[in-house]
């Protein structure tokens, strides 16, 4: 390039390069749902499950991989937005089945889907905030198992909480509004909201702060806030995607917003690799098409007369296996902490 | 009164089983700073190899177990933890994770998921007099064993060659190192003593429960992970105080608190741990020379 | 001095932390019942050469050579083994042990007892405070008497080269006099030493030869006296680059 073009074009062009990792994401996502657009309704359907899961894997991206902080507590914001959401947007008379017991102002609310998903959000979002303060202050390791403990806690007051969730047993009747192109909207804009927010001078000083806290502190960086601001908005994102998940197969049961659900996010995103948003993408894609690959070796084929199967719970070992390989021989998985970076060469 | 008595007996006796997973946790953390998620499944395969080796001599079936603990904790520090002695902390967190998790899900392919039954000296489940308050012979046993193993930790721990190792390891591995203290004995014999830890859990909470299944072990540890946080990580003595105050807490609550209430009592507990960190966040008894190296 | 082969030769070192080079082609002798001082600003690279020469950090170029072998990629803990012992810079004692148990922990690669025994006793002799607090937990110390755990619980393994970073770091001059003078006597009983410091004054006092770091390199080397009275000595300790002797007044 001999001289820069001028006028509104050139402010494009030179964006472009800094916001190809986005770009190339969505366009990734979009063949993705398009393709399956084509495809039958149970291929449409694990799709659809398939990008929920990346908003989840996004979600937990944002707080891990800026913070550098594992946390095992975003399952439990996910719960947070699928029981707000299903509360706001269920028809009172279905509310009135499952959930006696209500306080009035919630049984006879009849929100729309959007608010409703908007609420959940919201909700895990400001739960966050309340927690995450003390939480913020712990290091590292001892952050990470009071996400645990996060998890733990939600999950027994989710499974006693009957009056309000139902407990034990499952809440069903949600307006199933989620369908393919639903879950890629929502998943656009959970890559826009995460690659927006990673690109903030707030992530950039946690970020740095990831690598030595001491020096990050004694330059003056507020480690607590800004680490505060990543789980909350991390908070977010997985209350988006709670909500997308209940109102995707009509029913919220507490039991799979817990360990196994916990361990299938973290994987995706530990196997894509935690330091980029391309990572957290890669791991929800790769682990997507494996278990879909798994699930066929369970499901077996036809030899003549006898079916040849991996007995039933195949899949989870070797998920746990792969993702142990990757931590030992990758660690930092597929994406090893870059963007897709801009094909063409810096202009 | 008799009641009071019966409860703070259930209190301590929990509280010591509590103690002892936490120590086996802290153990590994004080030598390798990681967070051993894959303890929990130590105490579920021998609980399993109880179940296995059910209708041998009762010395054979503790034998059993007490070895497929031991074994299996120095298969995973050689497999999963040795190639990352160098990593970060976050890394070996994952690390562990996902070892449990394989582990869980290997066993329930190989047996099952659903809980079998096992009736495992069921005499002890018997109820004795004890200064005139009716308890169960099992809490006096599991308070006892608590106490001599906690003992004999710390003899191994304070009075021999090995254990000085041990200690000096936990404070400056390196130095250890360039004093000769041989990194990969060390770490071997901490991954021993949490397998028979381990092993003396887990053969406890058959007797208690009456069952074994594939999550005995993961239910348990995460309590007993808080318990090491809210004790100070990196100190031994904090991983056995903050399991056993963790531990008594979860069984006070559930004596004391209104009965609609009682189900939330594991919340209860947690929150109050999330105080005991707001105002404390290296823990009640931190480890000394422990700097960010967590 | 002594005839034959250098105790300790290190030649043609070179060691990186990623992009940064610490120490960038050195060489160094060492003789045995020698007092061989590195001295040199804060970043010369002192530090790295003697982690090195430890085999804590492995070199990226060059062999060290100790008693005749080399000593590349032996483990950690073997480095004691061979003869060396280290007393790092911030002295390394465990806080949580007592001093007894941190002289101990010096004995670890020994197995004869009687002679440990025998050597603590002489210690407790040469470090009277030390005998005064063996029980006490070795946090409780002062800077000055952690610096003489830290020597006598390396010179416990009875090595033939003792390495010292940075003894005087910390100490009060008064303590640093009794450390020095304490290092005499321990060349006197057959030791050769290896003393790394930013305080050359010192260094200058005790040590038959000097070399001078800075900037990962040798500048200068060669015996004390002749180091301490060198008219470029300033420049090369400070990295001033030396003008041709033409352009000289």
């Amino acid at each position: 390039m001999s001289e820069p073009i001028r006028g509104w074009r050139s402010g494009a062009f030179e964006m472009l390069p800094r916001l190809w990792p986005l770009v190339a994401l969505a366009a990734i996502i979009a063949i993705i749902a398009i393709a399956a657009s084509f495809a039958p309704a149970v291929l449409q359907r694990r799709t659809t499950q398939g990008l929920i899961n990346l908003i989840a894997v996004v979600g937990l991206y944002v707080f891990v991989g800026n913070s550098g902080v594992l946390s095992f507590g975003n399952v439990a914001f996910m719960a947070v937005g699928a029981y707000v959401s299903a509360l706001l947007t269920m028809k009172p008379a279905a509310k009135s089945v499952f959930l006696p017991d209500l306080p009035a102002v919630i049984a006879h609310a009849e929100w729309p889907t959007l608010p409703g998903a908007l609420a959940g959000g919201v909700a895990a979002g400001l739960v966050a905030l309340g927690i995450g303060w003390p939480l913020m202050r712990l290091s590292g390791i001892s952050a990470s198992i009071a996400t645990f403990a996060i998890l733990v806690v939600a999950n027994v007051v989710f499974g006693n909480w009957t009056s309000v969730t139902g407990g034990q047993n499952s809440l069903m009747g949600l307006p199933a509004y989620v369908d393919l192109w639903t879950a890629f909207a929502w998943a656009l804009a959970a890559l826009v909201i995460a690659f927006a927010y990673q690109e903030t001078r707030s992530a950039l000083l946690l970020r740095a702060s990831r690598e030595d806290e001491a020096a990050a502190q004694a330059a003056g960086v507020n480690i607590v806030r800004h680490r505060l601001i990543a789980f909350v908005i991390s908070a977010f994102l997985s209350g988006v995607a709670g909500v997308l998940l209940g109102h995707f197969l009509g029913i919220v049961r507490v039991e799979n917003f817990y360990l196994d659900l916990t361990f299938l996010i973290v994987a995706m995103l530990v196997i894509g690799g935690r330091g980029s948003l391309t990572g957290a993408v890669a791991g929800a894609v790769v682990i997507a098409a494996l278990t879909e690959v798994l699930r066929e070796i369970e499901v077996g084929f036809q030899l003549g007369k006898t079916t040849i199967a991996a007995p039933a719970g195949t899949g989870d070992v070797i998920l746990a296996l792969i993702m142990l390989l990757i931590i030992l021989l990758r660690p930092h998985g597929i994406a090893a902490g870059r963007e897709l970076t801009w094909p063409f060469g810096r202009s | 009164m008799e009641r009071v008595v019966q409860i703070l007996a259930d209190a301590v006796s929990v509280g010591s089983l509590y103690a002892l997973t936490a120590l086996g946790i802290g153990l590994i953390f004080g030598v390798m700073r990681l967070i051993n998620f894959a303890h929990g499944e130590l105490i579920t395969f021998a609980a399993y190899t109880l179940l296995a080796l059910f209708g041998q001599p009762i010395p054979i079936m503790l034998f059993g177990a007490v070895s497929v603990a031991i074994v299996l904790a120095l298969i995973t520090e050689r497999a999963a933890f040795r190639p990352l002695r160098n990593a970060d902390p976050t890394t070996l967190l994952i690390s562990s994770f996902a070892l449990s998790f394989f582990l869980q899900k290997l066993l329930i392919l190989l047996v099952g998921s659903r809980l079998k039954g096992l009736d495992f000296l069921p005499a002890l489940a018997r109820q004795i007099e004890f200064a005139g308050v009716r308890l169960q012979l099992l809490q006096i046993v599991t308070i006892v064993v608590a106490i001599v193993l906690l003992v004999a930790l710390t003899w191994f721990l304070k009075a021999t060659r090995l254990g000085l190792h041990m200690r000096a390891a936990a404070e400056d591995f390196r130095m250890a190192r360039v004093l000769g203290v041989r990194a990969n004995k060390v770490i071997a014999v901490a991954f021993a003593l949490s397998g028979i830890l381990a092993a003396a859990v887990s053969c406890l909470v058959v007797v208690q429960t009456g069952v074994v299944q594939p999550r005995m072990g993961l239910q348990l540890v995460i309590i007993a992970f808080v318990g090491t946080v809210i004790g100070g990580l990196g100190s031994l003595s904090g991983a056995a105080l903050g399991g056993f105050l963790v531990g008594a807490a979860t069984i006070l609550l559930q004596a004391f608190l209104p009965p609609d209430l009682r189900a939330f009592r594991e919340a209860f507990v947690f929150v109050a741990v999330a105080l005991v960190l707001l105002f404390r966040p290296q823990g009640l008894i931190p480890a000394r020379g422990l700097k960010e190296r967590i | 001095m002594t005839s034959g082969a250098p105790l300790l030769a290190v030649s043609g070192l070179v060691v990186r932390y990623g992009a940064v080079n610490a120490v960038r082609e050195v060489d160094l002798d060492i003789a045995e019942g020698e007092i061989v001082g590195i001295v040199g600003p804060n970043g010369a690279g002192k530090t790295s050469l003697m982690l090195t020469i430890a085999g804590i950090v492995a070199p990226a170029a060059g062999t060290v050579t100790f008693a005749g072998r080399p000593l590349g990629g032996i483990a950690l803990e073997d480095v004691v083994a061979q003869g060396i012992a280290l007393v790092p810079e911030g002295r390394h004692i465990f806080a949580s042990l007592t001093v007894m148990e941190n002289l101990l922990l010096g004995a670890t690669i020994r197995h004869d007892s009687r002679a440990v025994a025998a050597d603590l006793d002489r210690f407790f002799g040469m470090f009277p405070i030390l005998a005064e607090r063996r029980r006490q937990p070795a946090g409780q110390l002062s800077g000055g008497e952690q610096q003489q755990l830290a020597i006598a619980r390396a010179l416990l393994s009875r090595p033939r080269l003792l390495m010292l970073d940075e003894p005087s770091l910390g100490l009060a001059p008064l303590v640093v006099d009794q450390i020095y003078a304490l290092l005499g006597t321990i060349r006197a009983q057959g030791v050769t030493i290896l003393l790394v410091e930013q305080n050359a004054e010192r260094v200058f006092g005790i040590a038959d030869r000097v070399h001078v770091m800075s900037g990962g390199k040798f500048a200068l080397g060669g015996d004390a006296a002749e180091i301490k009275s060198h008219p470029r000595f300033d420049a090369a300790y400070f990295g001033v680059r030396m003008r041709e002797a033409a352009s000289e007044p």
